[in-house]
C-alpha cells in the first residue's frame, strides 16, 4: 500500500480551505447587483388564503418586487413533484397532491410559503415581508399521523381520501399468518420512530442569476445532486429548458438527505431573478429551516415476531403508518416502502415476512430521506423485536441472533433483496471482544455501587446501499436511473482531472477519489483533482445519498480509468514502436514486455496530445474517457454495534459510557474517513434515541422549532467510540466497496434503546429517551414490580 | 399551541362600577399591556393594536376584539384575534364573571389562548409565563382603574 | 448610517452600517470575510465564533456598532498569509476533525479559547464540556476532541497563537 493509495489514511485535500475559512458555500457567493429574497410564510397549519395585500410592502424602502402564487401560476411555473411512483395493494397509483412553490388557495403547513419579497438588502426584504397582509381563514388541521386516517379527520387534499397517499404491502400475508399460527412464541411491539429534523449546520440557500442576452439561468444552491435538481426544475417545474439552466452546488455544509430534494425556494429564486432582471439570493434562517427542510422518519408501527420453541424466527409481520407531511417531497414515497420493507429481514433467515405501509398526509413539513432513510426504521423494528424476544424467551440476545443469522450467500429474503456477501457472525464476535462483553457483569455491579443502572444493547444491522441496477429500481417505480458517471481528463502534462457525478458535502471525495486515481495510474496524489457539483462541467450525474458514492461513483471512475489505460497503451505502443498487446502498464510506467523499453506516464500523456507518433486515421488524439456505470446489485453493508449505558436511577438521565462498532463495508479506501463517517452516523443515531424529536402540537404548530428547543448531540452527550472493521467484498462493483455513510445512524437507535431497556428492566421506552421518559418508565416498572410482590 | 389560565381578583368597587369599566374602551386600553389603540367599532367590537414580547419574539398585533355572552352586570366573554405579521398570530378569549363579595366585587376569569407561527416555534416554553404576566399586569391596572 | 471602526485580523477597518447590523454580518457582508458562518438564529451552534479582544464570542450576538475600537480575530487571521497554519488548524487537519467544514472555523476559534482558559493539557471530559457552545452535525465530535487535545499540546510547543489583542 502506498502512502496515498487505496487503504491509506490520507489527510484530506479539502481541509486546507475549510480550516482557513476559504470554503465557498452558497451564501459566500456574491454576484454583481445581487438582491435578497425573504419569504412570507403561513403561521397556520391549515388555512384558506382569502386575500394577499402587497401594496404596503411594495412601498417599503429598497423593495424591488413582491410576488405571490397567483403570478407564479400566471407564468405557468409548474408544481414540485415526487419522482418515485408507488402503487397501493389494490393497484391504484399513489395520490400526489399539487405542490406549488408558492401556495394559492390553501396553505397546508406552518411555514408554507405564500409570497416572496425581493429587496436591495436582507433587512429591507425582512421589513417588507412583515408588511405583506395575508388574510387567512384558519381551518382545522391534523398533525398526528396515527389520527390522519380516522373518520372525521380533516381532509387535507381533495385527491387523497382519508389523507391516505397509498396503502402498500410487501410479502406473503397468508404464508406469514400460517407461520404465526404455528409459532410457540410471539413477541409484539408498538413502535414510534420519532420525527427528526436533519439540521445540517449550513442552512439551505439559493442564488439565481439570469443572463437575458443568452436567455440562460444559473443557480447556486445547497444541493447533494445538482443534475437531478436541474432535471426536475427544467422538465417538471418548466422553469427553463435543461440546456438553458446551469446548477452549481459549491461547498455544501452537510446534507444528510435534506439537500437531495428540490424545494420551493430555489424555484422561486430562479423565477424571481428572471422577473426582476437581477440576481436573487435566499439563505434560510434556522427557524425557517425547521419549517421547510424535509424532516425524517415519523413512523407509527405495530410489529410482531413469530418464533419456535428454540428461538428460531418463523415470521415477521409489520404494519406501519408513515407520515409524509403536507406535500410529497421529491423521493418521499420510496422511503417507507422500498427502502424500509425490503430491509425487514435484517441479518436473519426469516422464512416469511409481511409488511403493510400506509402513507398519510398531515399538516406538517414534508418528510423525506434523512440519513439512512427507511433503513434505520427497519433496523429499529427488527432489532427491538429480536432483543425483546430473546429477553422474553430467556435466551441471551446475541445467542438468539446467532441462531438466526444468515450464514450462506447469496441469500434471497422474502422481501426482494438478494444479499450477496457478508459474515454476520464475524462482526458480532469481533464487536463482543472489543466491547469486553465478558466484563459487563463486573461493570454493572460497579455501576450499581454508584446508584447507576448499567445496561448493554446490541444492534446487528444490515443496510442496502448503492441502490441499483437502474432497470430494477425502475421496475419498483423510480423515476430516475441510479447509475453514476465519471469523466477522466488526462492533461498533456500528465496531471488528471476527474469529473464525477457524485457530490461531496463532507464525505471527502476530493481525497478518496484521488487516492483511487493515484493508485491506479501510479501518479502523485497531488496531481489529481476531483471536479464535482457543476452541471456545466460534469456530464449528467446522480449525486450523493444512500452511501452510494464509493460503490457507484468510484466504480464509474474505475471504468473510465480502464478506458484511459487502454487508450494510453495504444499511444505508448506507437511511441515505442511495439505491438499494443505487448504494452504493460504498472506504477505509472509503460513497458514493452520482454524488453527494457519504457515510457513514463507524462510522456504518454504528452504524446497523446501532440500526436506526432501516430496518424489521426490510426488513433484519435487526446486522452479523455467517460463512463456511465450501473452496478449489478445493491451493496449490503452490515455490522454490529454494542452500546453500554448508565441510567441514573433517581433522575432517569442516561449516559452512554461505551460504544463499540464493528462494520463490514467491503473494501475501505481511506480508513480515517470511513471511521469519521461511522462516528457521525452514530452521533445522529444517538441523537434520535436520546435527544431529538420534532414535536407538533395538535393544531399543527411546530413547538420544537429552534436549536433552543430541538436538542441535538453536543460533545458531552457522546463518548469516544471504539471502531473495528471486518471485510467481505461486495461482488456487485469492481472495487468491492459497500458504503459507510449511514451505518451509524442505522445501527445506533436500536443499540441505545436495547441498552436502556436492559438497564431499567422495562421495554416501554419511547424515543427520544429523555431523562423524564426513562424516569417515567422506571417508575412504571417499580409500580408493576411492587404490585407483583 | 393552546394555553389556559384561570384566576380571580378582588376589587373594592361595586359590581355596577366594575361592569361599566369593563365596557369602557379607554379603561381597557389603559389596562391592556402594550395596547396602543383600542377603537370601538360597534357596541361589542373594537379594533386593537398591541405590542407584546414573548421570549425572543416581539410582535405588534393588529386585530379585532369582540364581546359576546353579555350579561350585565354579571359578566361577558371577551375574545380577540391578532395578526402579528411574521411573528405569527394569537387568538383567545376570556370568560369574565362578576359576583358581590366582601362589600366589593370578585372578578373571576377563565382564559383560553392559542398562538401560532414564530411565536409558537420560538416562544412556546415562555408563553404561559408571559400570559400570566400579561393577566397580572392587566388586573393590577384594572383594580387601580376601578378604585378611581 | 452610523460608522464603526475596529481592527480585524490586524488591519484597521471601518464601515457605515445600519444600527441593527450584527458583527457576523459586518464581517461577512461588509468585509467579505466569509469564513465566519451562521448556523442558527439563537446563539446555539457556535459556527460564528470569533475572538474579540482575545476572548471568544458568538459574532451573531454582538452589534457591530458596539465594537468601536475592538480588536477582532477571525479564522482568516489565524495564520499569516503564506505562513504556516496555526497549530490548532493543523491539528484539525491531522486528526480529521472536520467533514463538511461549516462548523469548523467556529470550532477552531473556540478550541483556541479553551486552551487560553484551560491550558495545554486538556483531558477528554474538559474538552467535551467546554465545547458545549459549538454544534457539529458531521463528526460525532470524536475527532474534534482528538484534534483539540493535540492542538493544545502543539500550541505549548512554540506554535503560539496569534492573539487579537496584540
Amino acid at each position: 500500500m502506498s502512502a496515498t493509495g487505496i487503504g491509506a489514511p490520507v489527510r484530506r485535500k479539502e481541509d486546507l480551505r475549510f480550516i482557513t475559512g476559504k470554503g465557498q458555500y452558497t451564501d459566500d457567493v456574491v454576484r454583481p447587483g445581487e438582491t435578497r429574497a425573504v419569504f412570507v410564510r403561513s403561521p397556520h397549519a391549515r388555512a384558506r388564503i382569502k386575500s394577499i395585500d402587497v401594496s404596503a410592502a411594495m412601498s417599503m424602502p429598497g423593495v424591488i418586487a413582491v410576488l405571490t402564487g397567483a403570478e407564479l401560476a400566471n407564468d405557468k411555473i409548474g408544481n414540485l413533484i415526487c419522482g418515485w411512483m408507488i402503487h397501493s395493494k389494490d393497484g391504484s397509483p399513489m395520490k400526489m397532491a399539487p405542490h406549488p412553490a408558492l401556495a394559492t388557495g390553501t396553505v397546508n403547513h406552518v411555514g408554507d410559503a405564500v409570497a416572496v419579497v425581493v429587496a436591495e438588502t436582507k433587512g429591507q426584504a425582512r421589513d417588507a415581508a412583515d408588511q405583506v397582509k395575508v388574510d387567512y381563514e384558519p381551518l382545522p388541521a391534523v398533525a398526528d399521523p396515527a389520527k390522519a386516517q380516522e373518520h372525521g379527520a380533516q381532509q387535507i387534499h381533495e385527491v387523497a381520501p382519508n389523507n391516505t397517499i397509498y396503502q402498500w404491502h410487501l410479502g406473503d400475508a397468508k404464508a406469514t399468518d400460517a407461520a404465526f399460527a404455528s409459532a410457540k412464541h410471539v413477541t409484539r411491539l408498538d413502535i414510534v420512530n420519532n420525527r427528526l429534523v436533519p439540521n445540517a449546520i449550513e442552512p439551505r440557500a439559493a442564488l439565481a442569476e439570469y443572463d437575458a442576452g443568452a436567455d440562460h439561468l444559473t443557480l447556486w444552491n445547497t444541493s447533494q445532486n445538482p443534475h437531478v435538481a436541474r432535471l426536475v426544475i427544467a422538465a417538471f417545474v418548466g422553469m427553463a429548458p435543461e440546456h438553458k439552466l446551469r446548477v452549481i452546488a459549491p461547498d455544501v455544509g452537510g446534507g444528510f438527505g435534506s439537500k437531495i430534494f428540490i424545494y420551493p425556494e430555489e424555484v422561486i429564486c430562479l423565477w424571481a431573478a428572471r422577473k426582476v432582471g437581477r440576481p436573487v439570493k435566499w439563505t434560510a434562517e434556522r427557524s425557517e429551516s425547521f419549517l421547510t427542510d424535509a424532516h425524517g422518519r415519523d413512523h407509527v408501527t405495530h410489529a410482531e415476531l413469530a418464533l419456535d420453541g428454540e428461538g428460531k424466527i418463523l415470521a415477521l409481520r409489520v404494519k406501519t403508518i408513515a407520515n409524509l407531511g403536507a406535500y410529497m417531497s421529491t423521493f418521499s414515497s420510496s422511503i417507507p416502502t422500498y427502502l424500509y420493507g425490503t430491509l425487514l429481514s435484517g441479518q436473519y433467515n426469516i422464512p416469511q415476512i409481511y409488511c403493510e405501509v400506509d402513507a398519510v398526509y398531515t399538516n406538517t413539513v414534508p418528510v423525506d430521506a434523512y440519513r439512512g432513510a427507511g433503513r434505520p426504521e427497519a433496523t429499529f423494528v427488527v432489532e427491538r423485536l429480536v432483543e425483546v424476544a430473546a429477553r422474553e424467551m430467556g435466551i441471551d440476545p446475541p445467542e438468539l441472533r446467532k441462531r438466526n443469522f444468515i450464514k450462506s450467500f447469496p441469500h434471497q429474503t422474502p422481501v426482494i433483496m438478494n444479499y450477496d456477501a457478508g459474515d454476520y457472525q464475524a462482526s458480532l464476535r469481533k464487536a463482543m471482544e472489543l466491547a469486553d462483553v465478558k466484563g459487563f457483569g463486573r461493570r454493572k455491579r460497579e455501576a450499581a455501587r454508584h446508584g447507576k443502572l448499567r445496561g448493554i444493547g446490541y444492534s446487528t444491522y444490515i443496510e442496502a446501499c448503492g441502490i441499483a441496477p437502474s432497470q430494477a429500481v425502475g421496475s419498483l417505480g423510480a423515476g430516475v436511473g441510479l447509475w453514476e458517471s465519471a469523466e477522466v481528463r488526462v492533461n498533456p502534462t500528465g496531471t488528471v482531472e476527474v469529473l464525477t457525478g457524485s457530490h461531496a458535502h463532507g464525505q471527502g471525495h476530493e481525497t478518496t477519489f484521488a487516492q483511487l486515481v493515484s493508485e491506479r495510474l501510479g501518479i502523485p496524489f497531488e496531481n489529481v483533482s476531483i471536479v464535482h457539483g457543476d452541471t456545466d462541467k460534469v456530464q449528467f450525474g446522480m449525486g450523493t445519498y444512500g452511501s452510494r458514492s464509493g460503490a457507484v461513483g468510484m466504480s464509474a471512475i474505475v471504468k473510465a480509468l480502464d478506458k484511459i489505460e487502454a487508450k494510453a497503451k495504444k499511444v505508448a505502443a506507437h511511441m515505442m514502436e511495439a505491438a499494443e498487446n505487448d504494452i504493460e502498464f504498472k506504477d505509472g510506467k509503460f513497458t514493452v514486455a520482454g524488453t527494457d523499453k519504457s515510457a513514463a506516464w507524462g510522456d504518454v500523456a504528452l504524446n497523446a496530445y501532440i500526436a506526432h507518433k501516430f496518424s489521426g486515421q490510426e488513433l484519435e488524439p487526446g486522452l479523455k474517457e467517460t463512463s456511465f456505470y450501473d452496478p449489478t446489485n445493491f451493496t449490503f453493508p452490515a455490522g454490529c454495534h454494542i452500546c453500554e449505558v448508565e441510567v441514573d436511577a433517581d433522575t432517569g438521565n442516561t449516559e452512554i459510557v461505551n460504544w463499540t462498532a464493528v462494520d463490514d463495508f467491503g473494501t475501505v479506501i481511506n480508513p480515517m474517513i470511513v471511521e469519521g463517517q461511522v462516528h457521525g452516523g452514530i452521533a445522529q443515531g444517538v441523537g434520535q434515541a436520546l435527544l431529538e424529536g420534532a414535536v407538533y402540537d395538535k393544531d399543527g404548530q411546530l413547538v420544537s422549532g429552534s436549536f433552543m428547543d430541538y436538542s441535538m448531540p453536543r460533545a458531552h452527550n457522546l463518548p469516544s467510540f471504539t471502531i473495528g472493521l471486518t471485510e467481505t467484498k461486495s461482488p456487485s462493483n469492481p472495487l468491492g466497496i459497500k458504503g459507510c455513510g449511514e451505518a451509524g445512524a442505522i445501527a445506533a437507535p436500536a443499540a441505545v434503546i436495547n441498552a436502556i431497556t436492559d438497564a431499567i428492566g422495562s421495554e416501554q421506552v419511547l424515543m427520544p429517551a429523555t431523562a423524564s421518559t426513562v424516569w417515567a418508565a422506571l417508575e412504571r416498572a417499580n409500580v408493576a414490580r411492587q404490585a407483583a410482590e | 399551541m393552546a394555553m389556559t389560565m384561570t384566576g380571580e381578583v378582588q376589587l373594592a368597587a361595586p359590581r355596577e362600577t366594575v361592569w361599566q369599566k369593563l365596557n369602557d374602551p379607554d379603561v381597557l386600553k389603559a389596562c391592556i399591556p402594550g395596547c396602543e389603540e383600542l377603537n370601538k367599532t360597534s357596541d361589542t367590537e373594537f379594533q386593537a393594536v398591541a405590542t407584546t414580547k414573548i421570549g425572543p419574539v416581539k410582535a405588534r398585533f393588529k386585530g379585532r376584539v369582540h364581546l359576546t355572552d353579555l350579561d350585565p352586570p354579571n359578566g361577558y366573554k371577551i375574545s380577540g384575534e391578532g395578526d402579528g405579521g411574521v411573528a405569527g398570530f394569537a387568538k383567545g378569549g376570556a370568560t369574565v364573571a362578576l359576583t358581590d363579595k366582601d362589600g366589593g366585587t370578585l372578578l373571576t376569569y377563565n382564559v383560553e389562548a392559542r398562538i401560532g407561527g414564530k411565536l409558537a416555534q420560538l416562544g412556546q416554553r415562555l408563553v404561559n409565563g408571559a400570559a400570566k404576566k400579561i393577566a397580572d399586569d392587566f388586573f393590577q391596572k384594572f383594580a387601580a382603574e376601578t378604585a378611581k | 448610517m452610523p460608522s464603526v471602526s475596529m481592527t480585524v485580523n490586524g488591519k484597521a477597518v471601518s464601515g457605515n452600517v445600519e444600527e441593527r447590523t450584527l458583527l457576523v454580518q459586518f464581517l461577512r457582508e461588509h468585509l467579505r470575510l466569509t469564513g465566519t458562518h451562521v448556523g442558527c438564529d439563537t446563539s446555539q451552534c457556535g459556527a460564528c465564533v470569533v475572538h474579540v479582544d482575545g476572548k471568544s464570542v458568538k459574532s451573531c450576538t454582538l452589534l457591530a456598532l458596539a465594537l468601536e475600537g475592538a480588536n477582532v480575530l477571525t479564522i482568516e487571521g489565524l495564520a499569516e498569509p503564506n505562513g504556516p497554519l496555526h497549530p490548532m488548524q493543523e491539528a484539525f487537519r491531522q486528526n480529521h476533525g472536520l467533514q463538511c467544514g461549516y462548523c469548523t472555523p467556529g470550532m477552531i476559534m473556540s478550541a483556541i479559547d479553551i486552551v487560553r482558559r484551560k491550558g495545554h493539557e486538556l483531558d477528554e471530559r474538559t474538552i467535551r464540556e467546554e465545547l458545549d457552545g459549538n454544534i457539529c452535525r458531521c463528526t460525532g465530535y470524536h475527532n474534534i476532541v482528538k484534534s483539540i487535545a493535540a492542538g493544545a499540546k502543539a500550541m505549548a510547543q512554540g506554535g503560539a497563537p496569534r492573539q487579537a489583542a496584540e
